[in-house]
């Protein structure tokens, strides 16, 4: 089954910036709501992309110097593992 | 009517963006308010219209595009990052009152480079001979009584070598002239969305080339937990719901007048030109003309010999040409331009007026002087 990523970000528009980043890298990724259980400072907003396409999508976030925040996997049972903060 | 006085507001706009505003009452609602359809589709498109913008003036970052109620929010904003109470502050003689009262009102020790009209080289000479100890420059891209084009990549360069900030007024200049904020490496550039920019009124830019302090506090739609503004841009200076039905509408006038830029510059220069020409005769007039076409876009101001300007302009307005009368909210400029006991009377051209409509307000003219 395919698993999911959600990157995180401080704000909404941190989020579109990186998904258009994304997209134009040929990395599908739509923005969300982050849970509530993992936005450390309220209302937040990710980006959810593959898990298999996580380390790329980092490294493009990185290059164009893109604040990210904490990075989650969803598990099979819908649990978020967190793979970088 | 014939409008001549879109130095104020734009009335004619492309029929895009009245459908982009319909577009966005009918179907969207606020950004970061939300994760369902009618929220995101809002973002989407607040996002693309702070792309429109970063294209047209050239910056690689949206989210240092600003929403503001308009271009004197923007400007309150910018100066209120950059300057303290007894800051000296240079300005050109040609500033609007949304730069001089928010810096009356600060306290600020403010230095005029007043410069001759239409002499880029007098303005740049007072702004060499005042800068030295500034902590901040103010300048008007182009005169909104005068259409003086002032030389601001050339202040530009002397702030920069100064280490002086330097806020920019776009207001006039946006979608008329090339305005780039990483070129002037200004601090900030504000702008309205209603005049040249052709999107509705309450909308404005601020471009930040620089972090900057709110104005207002209030909640962002992100790191709601906070009782302090978060620390990132756009959000930092956005609280409160935005004018989503402005923004569209602003969009849609970037997509306009984005690839017409010299078109439409061409067009009003066109336009003044023919104006002034067909005014200059006129004995009892008296024109305020660059003859060189180097130094002044879309507005010319003139005044009656014999005639009030209030008078003036309401006799031009029963003859149904709309113009402006009086300071326009300008007394610096009309101080340095020796017009401050007068006021003049402001034409102020659009890419939509057309060679026939200048031509009978020329007629109108001969008429009511």
């Amino acid at each position: 089954m395919q698993r999911d990523c959600l990157i995180l970000f401080r704000s909404l528009t941190y989020a579109q910036r990186a998904e258009r980043v994304l997209e134009r890298a040929g990395i599908t990724a739509t923005i969300r709501k982050a849970p509530q259980s993992v936005s450390d400072r309220g209302c937040t907003y990710c980006v959810k992309i593959h898990a298999a396409r996580m380390e790329r999508a980092l490294a493009v976030l990185e290059q164009t110097r893109l604040q990210t925040g904490r990075v989650f996997v969803a598990e099979a049972d819908g649990t978020l593992q967190e793979v970088r903060r | 009517m014939i409008y001549l006085d879109s130095a104020a507001t734009s009335f004619y706009k492309p029929q895009s963006v009245s459908r982009a505003m319909r577009c966005a009452l009918a179907e969207m609602t606020s950004p970061g308010r939300g994760g369902h359809p009618a929220a995101m589709r809002a973002a989407d498109t607040v996002y693309e219209c702070r792309e429109a913008a970063a294209a047209l003036f050239v910056m690689s970052d949206p989210t240092r595009v600003v929403f503001t109620m308009n271009a004197t929010h923007a400007l309150n904003l910018a100066i209120r990052t950059c300057v303290r109470p007894g800051d000296a502050v240079v300005v050109s003689g040609y500033e609007h009152n949304s730069v001089t009262r928010p810096l009356h009102a600060l306290g600020a020790e403010v230095r005029v480079a007043a410069g001759r009209l239409f002499s880029p080289e007098a303005v740049l000479e007072d702004f060499e001979r005042l800068l030295p100890g500034a902590k901040c420059a103010v300048c008007t891209h182009v005169s909104n009584v005068f259409g003086f084009v002032l030389p601001v990549e050339e202040i530009a360069a002397l702030c920069a070598a100064q280490g002086v900030p330097l806020i920019v007024d776009a207001s006039q200049s946006a979608g008329v002239l090339d305005v780039r904020l990483s070129a002037l490496r200004a601090a900030f550039i504000a702008m309205p969305g209603h005049k040249s920019l052709l999107g509705p009124q309450g909308t404005g830019l601020l471009l930040c080339g620089m972090d900057a302090e709110p104005l207002l506090y209030g909640g962002t739609g992100s790191q709601s937990a906070l009782q302090t503004m978060p620390e990132e841009l756009p959000e930092r200076l956005e609280a409160g719901t935005h004018n989503v039905p402005g923004i569209a509408g602003l969009q849609a006038g970037l997509r306009y007048v984005s690839p017409r830029l010299a078109d439409i510059r061409a067009q009003e220069t066109r336009l003044l030109r023919q104006l002034a020409e067909g005014a200059r005769d006129l004995p009892d007039l008296e024109l305020f003309y660059d003859e060189s076409a180097r130094s002044q876009v879309g507005v010319l101001s003139m005044r009656s010999r014999t005639l009030d300007s209030e008078a003036f302009a309401e006799r031009l307005a029963e003859h149904g040409v709309a113009v402006r009368a009086g300071l326009h909210c300008a007394p610096l400029g009309h101080r340095s331009a020796g017009t401050i006991e007068t006021g003049t009377v402001r034409f102020s051209m659009s890419p939509f007026n057309t060679e026939q409509e200048i031509t009978e307000a020329i007629r109108i003219l001969h008429r009511v002087l």
